[in-house]
């Protein structure tokens, strides 16, 4: 369970990124949050993490405290959120397998590290992870010699390869043509649905966003202004959360 | 094609900003310095005219080199290149651990990247020259004082470049390795080392070059290798000697900046 009590976030520069969010998110349900760019969605779901530290108010994950922790503290919860980005920030000078094995660096000593002598088991979970998402054949590929859709399902199993109890996803599919960011969402909502991770989404598109979230959060100016089921989230509310009417670029080109 | 006449009345173009007075004042002033700093010490050319009689007998001597003394020389020459191998591996290695010492993405501890980046600068403040000298005093004339001034040298220079490749990389694999609860090192070793290693290589071989051409000052302050050979034959007035191991030096330089590209494009 993720519990947000009077979160606020104000950055260096005086930017209000969350402004008193509160917020419950049981185990299991997979949560969409929508909002324009600027609205705090990226912010919401890098504070989950500690990647932002928050300002005031309380956030934690399965009771433990983020906001106060210590720096080794916060690498052991962090160690259970997994997380994927827009630009899917793999190495791409490496093989796809030390890509997947990052995602398990929290508990590999520093010895065996520098070196890069993983251990058979280490590797079984890297060769576990690709398979979930259906790339195990390019475990030993660079990872610049993927396509986009490819590097993202690779950073997936990065991220798998931690057993993470919530996964975090900042724009997962901004990157993407409109087929592969449809078979990402799958693969996201496939592992929730499989593995009962816990799963935060960002994105733009409100047609994804009313398919794949049990949940949709809406934000503005820092601010959760809608919180309901995809069933729920109809044209009118987005164009209450976005503050203005819809175009056509709201949702994923191409598709119905 | 009719173009139509400007208007007659002016608008408001934006006028063109004055020239900077600060700009003119500091170009006088630096014209100025080098005036009087050639002043100073009387500058002029006219001694490479009035005493050129009396080095024609040493050039005389210098277009004649005596190339076979470039092969009694053998061991020089692999002394050289050894000093400058041995030296090259091990500052770039110690310098690639200052390096991450140096660079705040690495290193996020504030006092000890201070500490670094202060004994970086210590080392990078004297000549290659001084640390020969130096070490000549500490452990006697020959390689070892070469090969340990050489290593000081390059540590200064392959931290301070890869350092500051260091700080140029894709901040993208740090935040997932960061939301992964990787520790600094592992960070250090997988989200920044595959990133700069084509820079880093690059700078191997720069450093290598660099010895290879150090090795004849290194040599003639006392270490070691050929430029301890040039050293001798000049005090001894065999120009003819020293005229071959200038040639013979030119081409191997020449022949190591070739090597040594083919490799950074085959690499990197």
């Amino acid at each position: 369970m993720i519990r947000l009590e009077g979160v606020t976030v104000r950055y260096p520069n005086g930017v209000v990124g969350l402004d008193g969010v509160d917020l419950e998110i049981p185990d299991g349900q997979f949560v969409v949050v929508v909002g324009l760019s600027g609205a705090g969605k990226s912010t919401l779901i890098r504070t989950i993490n500690g990647l932002v530290p928050i300002t005031e108010g309380s956030l934690t994950i399965d009771g433990r405290e983020v906001a106060g922790a210590s720096k080794r503290e916060l690498r052991d919860i962090r160690s259970s959120v997994g997380m994927i980005f827009q630009s899917f920030n793999l190495v791409k000078r490496t093989s796809v397998m030390n890509n997947v094995i990052m995602g398990q660096l929290h508990g590999i000593p520093a010895y065996r590290s520098l070196v890069g002598a993983w251990t058979k088991e280490e590797k079984e979970i890297a060769f576990q992870s690709l398979e979930r998402v259906g790339i195990v054949e390019k475990t030993w590929t660079r990872a610049s010699q993927l396509s986009g859709g490819q590097q993202q399902r690779v950073a997936i199993a990065r991220a798998l390869a931690q057993d993470p109890k919530v996964m975090l996803a900042d724009e997962p599919v901004a990157s993407l043509d409109p087929p592969t960011a449809q078979m990402v969402m799958k693969d996201l909502q496939r592992i929730n649905r499989d593995l009962g991770i816990t799963t935060l989404v960002n994105l733009h598109f409100l047609d994804l966003a009313r398919k794949f979230g049990d949940r949709v959060i809406g934000m503005r100016a820092g601010k959760v202004v809608f919180d309901g089921t995809g069933a729920e989230a109809d044209d009118a509310v987005f164009e209450d959360i976005y503050g203005r009417s819809l175009t056509a670029e709201d949702t994923l080109p191409g598709t119905p | 094609m009719s173009v139509e006449a400007p208007p007659a009345v002016a608008v408001d173009r934006p006028r063109r900003p004055a020239p900077s007075l600060t700009l003119i004042a500091g170009l006088l002033l630096a014209a100025a310095f080098t005036v009087w700093a050639a002043l100073q010490i009387d500058f002029t050319l006219a001694p490479l005219w009035r005493n050129f009689s009396n080095g024609w007998v040493v050039i005389s001597q210098f277009l004649q080199p005596n190339w076979s003394f470039i092969f009694r020389v053998w061991d020089a020459w692999v002394e050289t290149i050894a000093i400058a191998i041995v030296a090259s591996a091990v500052g770039v290695l110690v310098g690639l651990l200052f390096a991450f010492g140096a660079s705040r993405i690495t290193n996020r501890s504030g006092w000890m990247y201070r500490t670094v980046k202060t004994v970086l600068s210590v080392i990078r403040s004297l000549p290659d020259v001084a640390y020969v000298l130096i070490f000549v005093a500490l452990v006697g004339v020959g390689s070892l004082a070469g090969i340990l001034a050489l290593i000081m040298f390059n540590i200064g220079i392959a931290a301070k470049l890869t350092a500051e490749t260091i700080d140029a990389v894709d901040p993208g694999p740090l935040e997932a390795a960061d939301a992964g609860g990787s520790g600094t090192f592992s960070r250090a070793r997988w989200a920044v080392l595959p990133q700069i290693l084509p820079n880093y290589l690059s700078y191997c071989l720069y450093i290598f070059e660099l010895n290879i051409r150090a090795s004849v000052v290194i040599g003639i302050a006392g270490g070691g290798g050929i430029g301890q050979v040039i050293n001798v034959q000049f005090s001894r007035f065999n120009y003819e000697n020293v005229a071959a191991i200038t040639v013979a030096i030119f081409v191997v330089v020449l022949l190591i900046d070739q090597l040594s590209q083919y490799l950074r494009r085959r690499f990197v």
